[in-house]
Formats: C-alpha cells, sequence, structure tokens
C-alpha cells in the first residue's frame, strides 16, 4: 500500500487531533510516520485518487489543523511515496535541509492576494487616460459601432491599455504590501488576475500585513482585492529566490523580502 | 464536509475564495522527486488554459463594445479620475458585472471544480465542460483542446 503525504512537521510536533481524516472516498485516517527530529503527516494512498474539489479541500484541511499547532511543510496536492519506510527515509536522508526549512518557517503563515480590475472603472481609466482610444470611440460610437475592423482596432488598442495598466496596479499592490511581509512569492500570471501574491507574514504582526490590505482596498478602490489567509506556508516551502516549481512568469521579485 | 477550517477568507469568499486556495494546494507545496505525484491530467489543461493571455479577437470586440457603451461624458474634457469614477460605478451597481472578460478563466476553473464535486458520485471527468450560457474564450479553447 502506498502512502499519500500530506506534509513535514518536526517530531515534537503535537499530536493529531482524534479521528482526524484525510483523502479518499470514504476519507482515510491520518497517522504520524517518524524519523529522527522529523515526522510526516501521512495516510494511506487511495487507489485511484483525482484531483477533485473534495480531495484538494481534504489535503488543505488537513495541513490547516496540523499547522495550526506549529509549523509544518505542506506537499503539494497529490503527493504519493511508495510506503511508510520510503516516506521515513527521505526525511532521513534530508534532515538538515527540512528542518532548516521548519526553523525559517516556525510562527509564520502565508496569505495569498489576488487582486482584479473592476472592469467598467478601468475602463474608464484607459478613456480619460488616452486621447488616441477616445476619439476612435468617439467616431465609431457616432459610425453605429464602427465596422469590423474598427472594432477590432480599438479592441486592440484598450486591450493594450488595460495590460498596462494591469501590471502598473500589480506593482502599486505588491509595492504597498511587501513591508508588512517577511518574504513575497510572486505566483504565475494569467487571465484571471491582474496580480496573484502570496506574503510570509509572521502569526503576531498578522494583524499589520491585514491592516495594510485594508489600506490598500481603501487606495485602491478601483482594484477588486481578494486575500486568503492564514494559510499554510505552500508559497515558501523551498528556501531562497527560486520560485515555486510550475511558476511559469513572474517569479522575477520572488524570494526573501 | 469540514470546509477549510481555521481560516479566514476576506474579500473574495464563496467558491472564489475557495478556488483561490485549492490553486496553492495544487501549484504550489513541497516536492519531493522521490515521491510520485497522482496524475493531474485535467487540471494541467485548465492550467495552460487559464494562462492564455486576454490577446484574442473576442476579447477586442467586447472591449470594443463595452467601451461602446460606456458613458463618456464625464471623459473627453474633464478627467474624472478614477475614485470618482469608481464611485459612479458602485451608485449605478455595475459591480457586479463589470468582471467579464478579466476574469473568465478564472470563472472556467471554478466551474471545473464545481463540477468536480458534482461528478464525484459517479466518478465522472471533473475538468470535462458542460454548456453554458455565455461562454468565455478560454473555456471555448478547452472544449477544442478535448
Amino acid at each position: 500500500m502506498s502512502t499519500y503525504v500530506y506534509g513535514i512537521t518536526a517530531s515534537s510536533h503535537p499530536s493529531l487531533p482524534e479521528g482526524m481524516e484525510g483523502v479518499g472516498n470514504p476519507p482515510l485516517p491520518l497517522r504520524v510516520v517518524k524519523a529522527g527530529d522529523l515526522a510526516a503527516v501521512v495516510s494511506d494512498a487511495p487507489e485511484d485518487l483525482r484531483p477533485k474539489r473534495r480531495e484538494l479541500l481534504a489535503h488543505q484541511n488537513v495541513l490547516a489543523e496540523i499547522g495550526a499547532a506549529g509549523a509544518v511543510l505542506p506537499m503539494r496536492f497529490g503527493s504519493v511515496a511508495p510506503g511508510d519506510d520510503a516516506a521515513a527515509q527521505v526525511l532521513t536522508e534530508r534532515a538538515d535541509h527540512y528542518k532548516e526549512r521548519l526553523r525559517a518557517l516556525d510562527g509564520r503563515v502565508e496569505y495569498n492576494v489576488k487582486a482584479n480590475h473592476v472592469e467598467e472603472a478601468v475602463l474608464h481609466h484607459v478613456m480619460a487616460a488616452n486621447p488616441e482610444i477616445r476619439a476612435l470611440a468617439e467616431s465609431n460610437r457616432q459610425a453605429g459601432g464602427g465596422s469590423y475592423d474598427d472594432k477590432l482596432r480599438l479592441g486592440e488598442m484598450v486591450a493594450a491599455a488595460v495590460k498596462a495598466q494591469e501590471a502598473e496596479d500589480a506593482l502599486a499592490l505588491q509595492r504597498a504590501l511587501e513591508p508588512a511581509a517577511d518574504a513575497v512569492s510572486v505566483g504565475p500570471e494569467s487571465t484571471g488576475w491582474l496580480g496573484n501574491v502570496s506574503y510570509l507574514v509572521e502569526r503576531a504582526t498578522a494583524e499589520n500585513f491585514l491592516a495594510a490590505v485594508e489600506q490598500v482596498r481603501t487606495d485602491m478602490p478601483h482594484l477588486e482585492v481578494r486575500l486568503n489567509g492564514p494559510l499554510p506556508p505552500y508559497s515558501f516551502v523551498e528556501p531562497g529566490p527560486a520560485e515555486p516549481a510550475g511558476t511559469t512568469a513572474g517569479g522575477a521579485d520572488a524570494g526573501a523580502g | 464536509m469540514t470546509v477549510v477550517p481555521a481560516q479566514q477568507s476576506g474579500g473574495g469568499g464563496g467558491s472564489s475564495g475557495l478556488y483561490d486556495v485549492l490553486e496553492l494546494v495544487l501549484d504550489r507545496g513541497l516536492v519531493i522527486d522521490a515521491f510520485v505525484r497522482v496524475s493531474l491530467v485535467g487540471i494541467e489543461i485548465l492550467k495552460i488554459d487559464v494562462r492564455v493571455v486576454v490577446a484574442s479577437v473576442d476579447t477586442y470586440l467586447r472591449f470594443a463594445e463595452a467601451c461602446n457603451r460606456l458613458d463618456l461624458e464625464a471623459g473627453p474634457r474633464k478627467d474624472p479620475g478614477l475614485p470618482d469614477i469608481v464611485g459612479q460605478v458602485t451608485e449605478s451597481g455595475a459591480r457586479g458585472k463589470s468582471k467579464g472578460a478579466l476574469s473568465g478563466a478564472a470563472e472556467t476553473i471554478s466551474d471545473a471544480f464545481q463540477q468536480g464535486r458534482e461528478g464525484d458520485g459517479e466518478g465522472e471527468r471533473e475538468t470535462k465542460s458542460r454548456p453554458r450560457a455565455r461562454k468565455s474564450t478560454s473555456s471555448r479553447r478547452k472544449e477544442e483542446q478535448e
């Protein structure tokens, strides 16, 4: 039976709450595999594990519970060891590295901030700031919407201007929140958001960070800012400037801040 | 099912807040090369899908249309500045409708998670897109890939 691994903690980590369950249908019971100073929180691996919403939530819930009791290195969803022995062996082989990470992340949590433009507001802004776009929009309007090519030309100009504005606002957002965090990890670019940045924040001073987010919401009302946390430090399990694996863009600013 | 305990989700909330967290669960976190990762085939497609850039004919046309509808009375001679504009937007109650193109891709993924839950019973493919009233560019692209 292979072993599903949720996260790595110190072996001195408080024991799991009674009856905690993990992934699988029905949910599988959790257990702890210890090796020296380290421990892995694991369960049996379900035969046909798929990245379904329920399974992802189970993974996240387990890590949230463990993380509330002390530092944890969260595994990415779906990590399966050949067995408990193999999991223990990895802990032993890389003990120094994991212990260093656990120390670095002790007492710290991740907050993920994503932002979108309020579309109408950004369109207004782009038009107001750009006479050329405004003129073209006006002539299109007078022509009853304009030809297909006219529309395309206008839309392309607007899209470019919106994109530039997104980059500008993403930077402004990040600059505003950085001072309240220990480290910053820039997530992948996407059309789903203009900014996707995770911040490593000390639990004890999290209020300062939350206040900074509220300030941003006040100062940049044309942004819809989504805050999620406190979370296990998914984005900070690897040290230094390395971006999280899978990151395709925007990693240049990642790393210790 | 317990829904994400020990968490506070400001702002977003609802399914978009959940999506924001699940994206991290899938995409970040420790990877150990001695371990196997379960197949995330469907999700990989979604991840590529969501990174399709804004530049598409559909988006251009949509923006052009949106600009055409935009009330420019305040625009040409007087720069209204963003805060004022947002005031107007909020007053007219348009805030909810205003996310269209910019968050279309995120909605697509949220839908996929939604379907994942619905499909749990029969073990269906959780990433398959079902026909929708309003399709975003990216969801259409996804169907082409399938």
